[in-house]
């Protein structure tokens, strides 16, 4: 198989994981920037283009709120997570770890002979 | 001062974003840029290389713009793709041949050459189909702007499922046919020896019409018989039936179209003595729908046949 098919799939499987992503690491306030590194630091591939107006969507859901700090000397628009972007979360940790167990419980599909 | 990259980028981005958005939006993306290019610069780029690669990594500002304000970047998406085509070719279906017909009939009464009534009719049935595309497609771009994302398409449910299609040549089609074939030979006979009205002695075709234009149009109707029943015990129609029954229809067709453009298919003192007043213009509006409905029932019967072969042969 080719490795653009291999990509293509796993880019569906992480598709939403930035959100919830995003949803635990705002609990503590942060910028787009910084944001995005922290999620790229911890293995969540992300760029900007996407992240950006995601954050903005999230913001008009209701899950994020945001807020202009002008201490420093480039004003950053910092995001924190809501109440209900804070149950949104819950939710899909809990659905992510249900996913997980239910994979766990599929038929493996070691290779036999290959690379681990 | 000359703009910069980024000024050139952020103007573009704004463009598609709502007026009430746009300072909010050009600051916050302004600082993340200035913050991306700070932190290639720091990685040892220089200033215009890291503001050139981190401008192309966002992107089309056009399609950022788009992200942020959650507009489609397609004329019709998935929701409403199918209702739109169904919509289509529903409408294409019925108003190309309709007006197609409608300007051909006007043409003929009005008495148009035959190349302007086919170069009309031609014209007329493009220019709906191209305006129903155009208008269905324009509505249904305005639907996909105006319906929330998250609305669900149209509900389906299998009652909808089309009807399994008919096998394409049963007994009771090739009998029906057959009858139909009959009556016709035997009104045409009627006609010729007694008159098709009785008591009235005139023909209703024309009575120079020579024994060999009814010779022809006997061995057409016994080929059209002949080619049915091959399709009954062929079991379907193939492409070479379908070939052989247009082949028929067109000499059909073809020779009342001839018989009429030379006004000697129908008989003129037919009319005249049923209808002493007005005998010509009714002639000439019967010949005329004659013609139509010949030159019509021909063309559904070629495109009809040819579409059940294609449909075997597809399968």
């Amino acid at each position: 198989m080719s490795d653009s098919v291999h990509e293509t799939h796993l880019q569906e499987l992480r598709r939403g994981t930035v959100v919830l992503a995003c949803l635990r690491l705002l609990t503590r306030p942060d910028y787009g920037y910084a944001l995005l590194e922290e999620l790229n630091g911890r293995g969540f591939d992300t760029d900007a283009n996407t992240l950006y107006p995601l954050l903005r969507r999230l913001e008009k859901q209701g899950h994020l709120v945001s807020e202009w700090n002008t201490d420093e000397v480039r004003p950053r628009k910092f995001y924190r997570t809501s109440p209900a972007g804070t149950r949104l979360a819950a939710t899909l940790t809990d659905d992510f770890h249900t996913i997980a167990q239910a994979i766990d419980l599929l038929p493996t599909t070691e290779p036999k002979g290959r690379r681990p | 001062m000359i703009a910069t990259l980024t000024d050139r980028y952020l103007d573009a981005a704004m463009r598609g974003v709502p007026e009430a958005q746009r300072g909010d939006l050009a600051a916050e993306l302004r600082a993340s840029i200035d913050d991306q290019i700070e932190a290639r610069v720091e990685a040892g780029d220089t200033p215009a290389a890291a503001e050139h690669a981190v401008l192309t990594a966002l992107g089309d500002p056009d399609r950022l713009a788009a992200r942020y304000v959650d507009r489609p970047l397609q004329l019709i998406g998935p929701r409403h793709f199918l209702d739109w085509w169904r919509l289509l070719r529903l409408l294409w279906a019925m108003l190309v041949p309709l007006s197609a017909l409608g300007v051909a009939i006007g043409q003929l009464l009005i008495g148009a050459s035959p190349g302007a009534v086919i170069g009309n009719a031609v014209s007329v049935a493009l220019s709906v189909a191209v305006h129903t595309a155009f208008w269905v497609t324009l509505a249904f771009a305005f639907i996909e702007r105006s319906t929330p994302a998250d609305a669900t398409p149209t509900a389906w449910d299998p009652d909808s499922l089309p009807e399994q299609r008919q096998p394409s040549t049963t007994t009771r089609d090739l009998v029906a046919s057959l009858v139909m074939l009959a009556l016709f030979a035997g009104v045409v006979v009627w006609d010729a020896t007694v008159g098709l009205v009785p008591g009235l002695d005139v023909s209703f075709l024309h009575p120079a019409l020579t024994p060999w234009w009814l010779a022809g149009l006997f061995v057409v109707l016994a080929a059209e018989a002949l080619v049915r029943i091959l399709a009954h015990r062929a079991g379907r129609w193939t492409m070479r039936l379908a070939v052989a029954n247009a082949l028929v229809d067109l000499g059909f067709a073809g020779g009342v179209v001839w018989l009429a453009s030379q006004g000697s298919l129908i008989n003129p003192a037919f009319f005249t003595a049923l209808v002493p007043s007005g005998g010509p213009a009714v002639s000439q509006v019967v010949g005329t729908i004659v013609v139509i409905s010949v030159v019509v029932v021909s063309a559904w019967d070629v495109i009809d046949v040819l579409v059940k072969a294609r449909r075997r042969t597809g399968e």
